[in-house]
């Protein structure tokens, strides 16, 4: 039967209600504390650093987010683990924990339709973690501006805004895949793990595996190892395949943004190509990484679009 | 013939005994002999002079001679001196000779004119006398020459110009000569040794001598091509020489490049060509002429001129040639640095720009695009599977 009317009303009743209660949960709580705490530990650490041992640098700002040199534990790497936790967690139960709790039957007799049932839940998801973030990166900048005493030129102000929103992005990913999970499993606990089995994979597993693959599927020439260098189509395949997790194209568009010497992937190359290690300006930056970016947005939609398919074909049962 | 060669014999005869005879003409000399090599001389007054004297003994047993000098005008110091000693007699032994001085310490108010001295030894059998005439005259003045062996020579305005002097000092004293050079303003000049670099103000003059020293003459780098005169001044005491050494500067193009209003960097698109102005300054003093311009930059890198070749730029003038520069497809997004070069012959110039390399944008648009296709499967999504 088709539907007659906006497929958007009741999306402001359903966004509401569920924000509120992302907001108020405990589970929201703990993540949210969880967060904030690492993030102020490692910013933390990576202030004293800064204060200790860089001289004079134009690009201050953004070292407290990627401090120089090879840090373990930076604010971007716990961002990239605690962000699919905290989308996975919100939106593991996102449709079959209405059905558990039979209430799934009584919202859609209300004068709301599935669409903006998906919707309303994906985008009050999307909007708590978004929430998180900000608060999150206003407390690292002022935290900066006290431990730093230095003020943000205007292009580490837009690139700590783009990282911000490639950020968003990446918790939309998380989120949508959530949510299709707990479109397509009954049970809340099997959507989870298989979320969180997902992410393990593709956040530890694959990055070794599309090594591993790349090599199978173009052989790396002899002749460059020798030369202690990467052959050129391996490399390709390699970077190609790893591509497929999140986490990676997450980190290259982050490192094209936040390092602004573009240390990034395409460095040894670049040094082949004889490019003289200046820093990019903020447009190239983007355009760097504008395809990741363009993944994660577009992989986001798309997921959310299966389960949105899913979803409108199931049969809701009181 | 026969003529001839009773006359040849007749010339070695006579030939023939005339050398024994001058050889026993030598050792014939017999008796004692009190010599000197110039017994007539000129002496200025307030000033000591020594003269050398020398007892000469041929084939005679020696004999003590007593020293005595006759004709000494009042206040004159007359002195025979021996081995460097005041001598009152001496002794020669046979076939030898005794070397003697006679210093004559003139008072400087002693009148002018010739005064006669005798010196005359006393022995027991011989007695022997030798006048001296002694002049007292105000000195000769003093004189010097000044003689450059390569008055004129060329080079350009980045050469050294090294002039090889020759000072005489034609005077009857050893001089301290002063060297001074007046060049054009800038041109820095010194003088050295002939063969060393210790640099001069002066040098000692030995009377009759002559000595060689070298002037160098560094012109400005700037200097037009011109023929510059340099004169050089030799001066001692109340005498001076003077003489001209010139330099023929020739005229050296200099060429110089740099972006147009000294732009040094430029943007390019990857794939792209670019246009690039660049202007060749010829900053020398001679037409830069046949210019070739070239370029090096990293691999795959396509850089061409337009023109490619420059026939003359006159010397202070400057012209404009556009560089078409390619980068490669590939290229990633960053700061490269290709190097032009200007040559005219034996002249060069290169400057290093700086090309930032963007990505083209189209790739941006093309991911909107992606992300209009996700949007629109969402839309059709929607529009296909809502329901009630």
């Amino acid at each position: 039967m088709q539907r007659e009317g906006s497929p958007w009303r009741g999306l402001s009743v359903v966004y509401f209600r569920e924000l509120f209660d992302h907001l108020t949960s405990v589970r929201m709580l703990v993540l949210q504390f969880l967060v904030v705490l690492l993030g102020g530990a490692v910013v933390y650490f990576a202030a004293e650093q800064i204060r200790n041992t860089t001289a004079e640098d134009p690009f201050l700002f953004l070292r407290l987010f990627a401090p120089p040199g090879q840090s373990l534990l930076s604010f971007v790497l716990v961002l990239s683990i605690l962000v699919p936790i905290l989308a996975i967690g919100l939106g593991f139960d996102a449709i079959n924990g209405e059905y558990n709790r039979r209430t799934m039957s009584r919202i859609l007799a209300q004068p709301i339709y599935r669409d903006a049932l998906l919707f309303g839940k994906f985008l009050a998801g999307l909007s708590t973690i978004a929430i998180a973030l900000v608060t999150l990166w206003l407390l690292v900048i002022g935290f900066g501006l006290l431990r730093l005493g230095v003020p943000p030129s205007g292009e580490e102000i837009g690139r700590l805004f783009i990282f911000l929103l490639v950020t968003i992005a990446y918790a939309g990913i998380w989120l949508a895949l959530a949510v299709t999970f707990s479109v397509f499993f009954r049970s809340t606990a099997t959507a989870a793990l298989v979320a969180l089995g997902l992410w393990l994979f593709l956040a530890l597993l694959w990055p070794a595996l599309a090594q591993m693959l790349g090599e199978v599927i173009s052989p790396s020439d002899i002749r460059f190892a020798q030369l202690g260098l990467p052959t050129p189509d391996t490399l390709a395949w390699q970077q190609g395949l790893s591509r497929v997790s999140p986490g990676t194209l997450y980190g290259e568009a982050v490192v094209a943004m936040l390092n602004p010497d573009a240390q990034s992937m395409t460095t040894l190359l670049a040094q082949f190509q004889g490019r003289i290690g200046a820093p990019l300006p903020l447009d190239q930056s983007i355009m760097q990484a504008w395809p990741q970016m363009v993944s994660l947005i577009a992989g986001t939609i798309l997921l959310y679009v299966i389960g949105y398919v899913a979803f409108q074909r199931q049969e809701v049962r009181a | 013939m026969r003529l001839f060669a009773a006359l040849l014999s007749l010339v070695l005869l006579a030939a023939m005994p005339a050398v024994p005879a001058g050889a026993q003409d030598n050792s014939g000399v017999k008796g004692l002999f009190l010599l000197t090599d110039y017994p007539a001389v000129t002496v200025r007054p307030g000033t000591t002079t020594t003269i050398n004297l020398r007892l000469r003994n041929y084939a005679l047993p020696p004999e003590r001679f007593t020293l005595t000098v006759g004709g000494v005008p009042q206040g004159w110091t007359v002195t025979v001196l021996g081995g460097g000693q005041p001598a009152g007699a001496a002794m020669v032994a046979t076939n030898d000779s005794t070397t003697l001085q006679l210093r004559l310490d003139v008072p400087a108010n002693a009148a002018m004119g010739t005064q006669n001295l005798t010196v005359s030894a006393k022995g027991q059998s011989t007695e022997l006398s030798l006048p001296v005439a002694v002049t007292l005259a105000k000195d000769l003045p003093a004189k010097l020459a000044l003689e450059p062996e390569l008055p004129s020579l060329r080079g350009t305005a980045k050469s050294n110009f090294e002039y090889q002097l020759k000072i005489k000092n034609d005077s009857g004293r050893n001089l301290v000569v002063a060297l001074a050079a007046q060049a054009p303003q800038n041109f820095e000049t010194s003088f050295t040794e002939q063969y060393g670099s210790q640099e001069l103000s002066s040098l000692p003059v030995e009377a009759g001598q002559s000595k060689t020293v070298k002037l160098k003459v560094r012109p400005p780098s700037t200097i037009g091509a011109s023929r510059y005169p340099v004169s050089v001044k030799a001066s001692a005491e109340d005498a001076s020489a003077d003489a001209t050494v010139a330099l023929e500067i020739s005229g050296q193009p200099r060429l110089s490049m740099a972006g147009r209003d000294g732009v040094l960097s430029a943007r390019a698109e990857a794939g792209k060509e670019a246009s690039i102005p660049i202007v060749v300054t010829n900053t020398g003093t001679a037409a830069a002429d046949e210019i070739e311009l070239t370029s090096s930059a990293p691999s795959g890198w396509k850089i061409s001129f337009e023109p490619k070749t420059i026939d003359r730029i006159a010397p202070g003038a400057n012209k404009e040639v556009q560089a078409l520069v390619t980068p490669p497809d590939k290229a990633i997004a960053g700061d490269y640095a290709p190097t032009f070069n200007a040559a005219a012959r034996g002249e060069t110039a290169s400057t290093q720009f700086r090309v930032a390399v963007g990505v083209s944008t189209v790739w941006g648009a093309i991911g909107i695009g992606i992300i209009a296709i996700a949007l629109l499967i969402m839309v059709g999504a929607v529009a296909r599977f809502g329901r009630r």
